[in-house]
């Protein structure tokens, strides 16, 4: 972890509402697929607390770039950022995917029921961010991935980078909520199918995107006893384990006990979506 | 520029305790001290205080428990902590690598949930003092509820002097009427020093849900936001009592600092600023070194300096 100010190389619009900033580091980054930076426009004062946002694409040891929806005052802060402009950044972050991927990992996840054939990507909305360098990875460990990518628009799939996960040449199965693009309706509904035509051997899934979608994927692969990973989300204070407030509830603990949370940040940002207490939602949207 | 790390311009006493600065991380927003080695040099750290610490382990409250606001944050964390038993088990033999006074912030439901707090830290080696947390708003008892009222927080500052085997600070709530009544009865009660102030309740409201943004309803507002409403509260106390005192609220940089010691403040902590600005501590002592070398002064010369004409 390492607390640096970092400078713009880019920051461009992918599609109304969406951006993509480059940052370079004055020092090598080793992030790994799913990790996540707290970032913030170095010379703006308000608002105060960085954002969260994964680490989406690496263009060498000291340059790393964001996919960012335009939001709030903190993402529109980042979105008037100039190629020179500094941003402060705390970075990397979290436990990242391989965790819960081989064997070694699934002693300390024992739902990691390795070894894993055939995995699966759901992501949705913003969430693409998060998996892109994990489908990358995916494909280089030769593990059949088929991933399902959702969004509300043909134009918010455009702006969560649909047209990187297409240059990947992998398996991708489409739908916008709008039907303006792929399949109408949600992105659960296609997985739902995919799992039930057999498509659930020795896989595992790894997910990310909005609360809801992601606890109806854990509910989908329950069924079928499949490992499930989400990336989850949380409003963010600190990033580094110390204000506790990006906590969610673990289905596995008394809620009386201390376990009962844990942070998003340094617990995860990744989870067995089995452990998740998912009626609890970390986040209201 | 470099300077060095213990500048005995910088250098404060309070309740026999010697701070190689007066910068300290507060409670809440320290986490345990280990969670800012990879980032900080804990060795130049003036000291930190832990999160608040009870007898038995906390969850804490249901999520949402952050949101932020203009200036600041609310939060209602509701005080999840690991417990004074493995406070000091794990986390106490790490610390006690670094050169840093560690003060251990305690709280309870109950005054014997207090003792008995103390009574597991009082066998830790390295604890430098205790904060007693009489204000946190995030919880229906303990807390605040002892923190405004004179009497019950008197009463339990006794208690816990007579069996706290370093000294005493007590932590003041600003959600009161008139701090000054509460600060003169809890040293009267025999406080070794004060530190003030913890958060100040708030209010957000989701207009799309018509919910309160947190879970709890309310929250502790911190931040930049908070800081004259702090700066004022130390320089009425320091007016009335005659122990050292802690200035707490929106502290973010060196001139922040300044304003709370010379308002009466011996002692500064850090919160919130900590969340976006992890080596903010360092730079405020590197900060205040250079002021008393510009001013030629000292920060105990600085403290409770107000000009009044
Ligand atoms: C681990 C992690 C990785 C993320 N990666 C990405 C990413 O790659 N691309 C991307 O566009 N977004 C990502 N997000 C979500 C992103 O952090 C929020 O969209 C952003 O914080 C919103 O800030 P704002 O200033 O635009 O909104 P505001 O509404 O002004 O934010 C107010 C507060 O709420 C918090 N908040 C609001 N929305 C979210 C949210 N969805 N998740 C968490 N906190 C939120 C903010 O951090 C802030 O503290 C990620 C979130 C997490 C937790
Ligand atoms: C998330 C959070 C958690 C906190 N937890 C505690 C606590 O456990 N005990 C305590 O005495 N104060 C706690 N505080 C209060 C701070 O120590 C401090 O008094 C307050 O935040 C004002 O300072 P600031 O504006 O610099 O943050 C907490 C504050 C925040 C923001
Ligand atoms: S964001 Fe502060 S503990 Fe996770």
């Amino acid at each position: 972890m390492l607390d640096t100010i970092a400078t713009v190389a880019s920051n461009t619009e992918i599609a109304p509402g969406y951006k993509l900033l480059t940052l370079n580091f004055n020092q090598a980054i080793h992030a790994r697929a799913g990790q996540f930076a707290m970032l913030k426009a170095h010379d703006a004062f308000e608002p105060l607390l960085r954002r969260a946002l994964a680490i989406y694409q690496v263009g060498g040891a000291t340059q790393l770039s964001f996919l960012y929806q335009v939001m709030g005052r903190g993402t529109q802060a980042l979105a008037l950022l100039k190629p020179g402009g500094r941003v402060d950044a705390l970075i990397p972050l979290g436990n990242g995917w391989a965790e819960f991927f081989d064997n070694q990992s699934a002693e300390k996840n024992p739902s990691s029921l390795a070894p894993i054939e055939r995995a699966i990507v759901v992501a949705g909305g913003i969430g693409s961010a998060s998996v892109l360098m994990w489908c990358e990875e995916l494909r280089q460990k030769n593990i059949a991935t088929q991933i399902f990518f959702g969004a509300a628009s043909a134009r918010v799939a455009q702006g969560c980078g649909l047209a990187d996960f297409r240059a990947l040449n992998m398996p991708l199965t489409l739908t916008t909520d709008d039907g303006s693009l792929g399949e109408r309706g949600f992105v659960t509904a296609p997985l739902e199918r995919f799992l039930r035509d057999g498509g659930n051997q020795q896989a595992a899934i790894y997910t990310c995107g909005p609360w809801v979608m992601m606890k109806r994927v854990a509910e989908i692969a329950e069924p079928f006893k499949l490992p499930c990973f989400a990336s989850l989300e949380a409003p963010m204070g600190c990033g580094f384990g110390v204000c506790v407030g990006c906590v969610v509830a673990m289905k596995d603990a008394d809620p009386k006990s201390y376990g009962a949370y844990k942070r998003v940040c340094t617990d995860g940002s990744i989870f067995p979506a089995e452990r998740i207490q998912w009626e609890v939602a970390a986040m209201t949207h | 520029m470099a300077i060095q790390p213990h500048d005995t311009k910088v250098e404060v006493e309070v309740a026999g305790i010697k701070f190689n600065n007066p910068v300290l991380g507060a409670s809440g927003t320290f986490g345990y001290g280990l969670e800012f080695a990879e980032l900080i040099d804990l060795n130049r750290l003036g000291g930190f205080c832990t999160k608040g610490l009870s007898a038995q382990p906390l969850p804490g409250n249901i999520p949402a428990r952050i949101v932020e606001t203009h200036g600041g944050m609310l939060n209602a964390i509701g005080l999840q902590n690991i417990g004074a038993r493995a406070f000091v088990d794990e986390k106490l033999p790490l610390l006690r690598r670094y050169d840093t006074r560690i003060i251990a912030n305690v709280f309870g439901y109950s005054d014997e949930d207090y003792l008995e707090a103390i009574q597991m830290l009082n066998d830790g080696a390295g604890i430098a003092a205790y904060e007693l947390n009489i204000s946190c708003p995030n919880v229906k008892e303990g807390g605040i509820v002892i923190g405004s009222s004179p009497v019950a927080a008197a009463r339990l500052t006794a208690k816990a002097k007579a069996i706290a085997a370093r000294p005493l600070i007590v932590k003041l709530s600003p959600n009161v009427t008139d701090v000054k009544v509460l600060a003169t009865a809890i040293v009267e009660a025999g406080a070794d020093a004060l530190s003030l102030i913890n958060t100040l309740v708030g209010m957000s409201i989701d207009v799309n849900t018509r919910r309160p943004r947190l879970n709890y309803g309310t929250g502790g507002l911190s931040g930049p936001a908070i800081k004259p409403v702090a700066v004022r509260m130390v320089h009425e106390v320091a007016s009335c009592v005659n122990v050292p005192l802690l200035g707490i609220g929106g502290i973010a940089s060196t001139i922040d600092a300044l304003e709370f010691i010379i308002a009466g403040a011996s002692l500064v902590q850090i919160g919130t600023a900590n969340y976006y600005d992890p080596t903010v501590t360092m730079k405020v002592i590197d900060g205040l070194s250079q002021y008393c070398a510009s001013k030629n002064t000292s920060v105990k010369e600085l403290v409770k300096s107000l000009v009044k004409d």
